[in-house]
């Protein structure tokens, strides 16, 4: 990443999750001195509260799937462990739950570097996502191409010049290739079943 | 008993004035003190020489001898390269500096200037000057990143133009070029975030090379900028703005009577009052709390008020800033003129998460075109 990252969290709404209320207490007051107005729960997270939050900040130590209502890995917002002990299992428990920072709770000074490294990684994240999902969708629409190509051959193109035409149809659709696949193919099996 | 209090400043080096102006400061206060009837002090002063490493190793040093509290640092990256050490051995840094922000140590209590003091009223008297293009110019470190950076953004918002911006090595003298481009932007004022002898040689050389410049109110702007080195600027720092939290001007007589008798320059700054501020805290924490375990005296400074050099202070136990009550000031024949004071200590907002820009009315910004 290069450039400044999001950095001003003010008038954000926080969830903390953690077994002690002197840590909440703790980390709600770092976080309103930045602006982030923060809700503290001591047991679990539902997922009503989640959808109004902008960031969670969870316990590591004692943090369980069942506590996150969320499928595990998948925050819907950016995530923050709190580090406490610094047990492998643990550990290993708040990577698979893919959390975008990890704040130790002897150095809460540093919370506004885990809001901005929470929000950049959530981001990247995303944005993968996103991507993965677009080339699966394109992955899947593969067999529509070819049967795109083939239905243009059948009046009279080679392989090469069919896909071309295919190409030119999803430019000046404006849309994938795979779509213009499937439209091609949609607007040919509706000719032939209006001419039956 | 006496508590044993570390003093850390560059007394020689590159930025040697401000050192012994802090350094007089704190050494007025504990002999104030002494003699008000308050806690026992006793110095135990060390000078790194302006070299970054020796901050570290002076620390290790001092703490290792049972030293717990220290004021001292003056760069933003002698800080830093104390603060792991006051981490691993347990200190707590009284730090009497502006600086840029973005920091909030456990071990550290920030007592200068942080940029909603300094960056944010002085951009906005800018804005409000009507000024329609800006020039920025810093050393090529932490200061000069980070305030140039909110510089801009806040110019920016303002509406006002960045014509230019310049990174120069620390320490560089050279800056012919710099001023070369300046006056070929014609920009209506120049941020100057360069320190030491940079900031002494630029400020000059500008003045000597464009001297119509000092008749313009306003057309250098810093957020560093204090009495204790003001005299090397000499008449060239005529005109330049300058923001923070404490000015001469506001002295009092006792503190005129410390930088008489303990500044080499004769002269009270922000440097001075604030280290000497650091000392009145450090004294009525450590009486409250019984004890110099950085701890419970940070808790104790925390529990009220002290009336000190800059006013009454109180400091945020979360963030751990001082409240101050911002100033802007104009240099003019050797002296800082306060233009502006807010009427009561505002907390420090060190990441600047609750600035707003201020809409100001200001003139279509035209530019005649031949």
């Amino acid at each position: 990443m290069t450039g400044i990252p999001e950095h001003n969290f003010a008038g954000r709404c926080a969830l903390v999750l953690h077994r002690s209320e002197d840590a909440i207490r703790r980390v709600v007051e770092r976080c309103e001195r930045l602006g982030v107005h923060a809700t503290g729960r001591l047991r679990e997270l539902d997922a009503t509260d989640v959808e109004a939050a902008h960031v969670v900040i969870f316990d590591i130590d004692s943090g369980h799937d069942a506590a996150l209502p969320w499928t595990p890995g998948d925050a819907p917002v950016p995530s923050i462990g709190l580090v406490g002990s610094e047990s492998p299992g643990r550990l290993g428990w708040a990577l698979g739950q893919n959390v975008d920072a990890f704040l130790p709770l002897s150095a809460l000074g540093n919370l506004f570097s885990a809001l901005v490294i929470a929000h950049a990684t959530f981001a990247r994240r995303s944005a993968m996502a996103r991507e993965r999902a677009e080339i699966a969708r394109q992955r899947a629409g593969r067999l529509d191409v070819i049967r795109a190509v083939i239905a243009l051959m059948a009046d009279g193109r080679d392989e090469a010049l069919a896909l071309k035409q295919l190409r030119t149809m999803a430019m000046i659709g404006q849309t994938t290739l795979e779509d213009a696949a499937r439209a091609l193919l949609s607007a040919r099996t509706g000719r032939r079943e209006e001419g039956r | 008993m006496a508590y044993r209090l570390g003093l850390i400043f560059s007394t020689t080096g590159s930025y040697a004035a401000l050192g012994r102006s802090a350094l007089a400061g704190a050494l007025g206060a504990i002999e104030q003190t002494r003699r008000a009837g308050g806690i026992g002090i006793e110095p135990v002063i060390r000078d790194p020489g302006g070299d970054p490493a020796l901050y570290e190793a002076q620390t290790a040093e001092l703490l290792d001898a049972g030293v717990r509290n220290i004021i001292g640092a003056i760069t933003s990256w002698s800080r830093k390269d104390m603060i792991p050490v006051l981490e691993r051995k347990g200190g707590l840094l009284w730090y009497p500096c502006p600086y840029e922000g973005f920091e909030c140590n456990d071990h550290v209590v920030y007592l200068g200037a942080a940029p909603n003091h300094h960056v944010v009223p002085a951009i906005d008297w800018i804005a409000a000057q009507g000024m329609s293009r800006a020039y920025l110019v810093g050393s090529n470190y932490v200061w000069g990143w980070e305030t140039l950076r909110l510089a801009r953004e806040r110019l920016q918002a303002h509406g006002i133009e960045v014509a230019g911006e310049r990174f120069v090595p620390l320490g560089s003298t050279e800056h012919g070029h710099v001023i070369d481009e300046i006056r070929a932007a014609c920009p209506d004022c120049v941020v100057n975030s360069l320190i030491g002898p940079s900031s002494v040689s630029f400020v000059r050389g500008l003045g000597a090379r464009d001297p119509d410049r000092r008749g313009r109110p306003g057309h250098l702007v810093s957020f560093n900028q204090t009495e204790a080195d003001l005299d090397e600027l000499g008449p060239y720092a005529d005109g330049l703005l300058s923001a923070g939290g404490f000015f001469a001007e506001d002295a009092s007589p006792e503190l005129r009577a410390v930088a008489r008798t303990h500044a080499p320059n004769g002269r009270v700054s922000a440097f001075l009052a604030t280290a000497h501020a650091a000392v009145e805290l450090f004294a009525a924490a450590v009486a409250r709390a019984g004890t110099d375990t950085p701890h419970a005296v940070f808790r104790a400074t925390c529990d009220a008020p002290v009336a000190t050099a800059l006013g009454d202070i109180r400091i945020d136990p979360v963030m751990r800033h001082a409240a101050l009550a911002p100033r802007l000031a104009l240099a003019g024949e050797g002296r800082f003129h306060v233009i502006d004071r807010a009427a009561a200590p505002v907390a420090a907002d060190p990441y600047l998460s609750h600035q707003t820009v201020p809409h100001i009315d200001r003139p279509p910004a035209l530019r005649i075109v031949t």
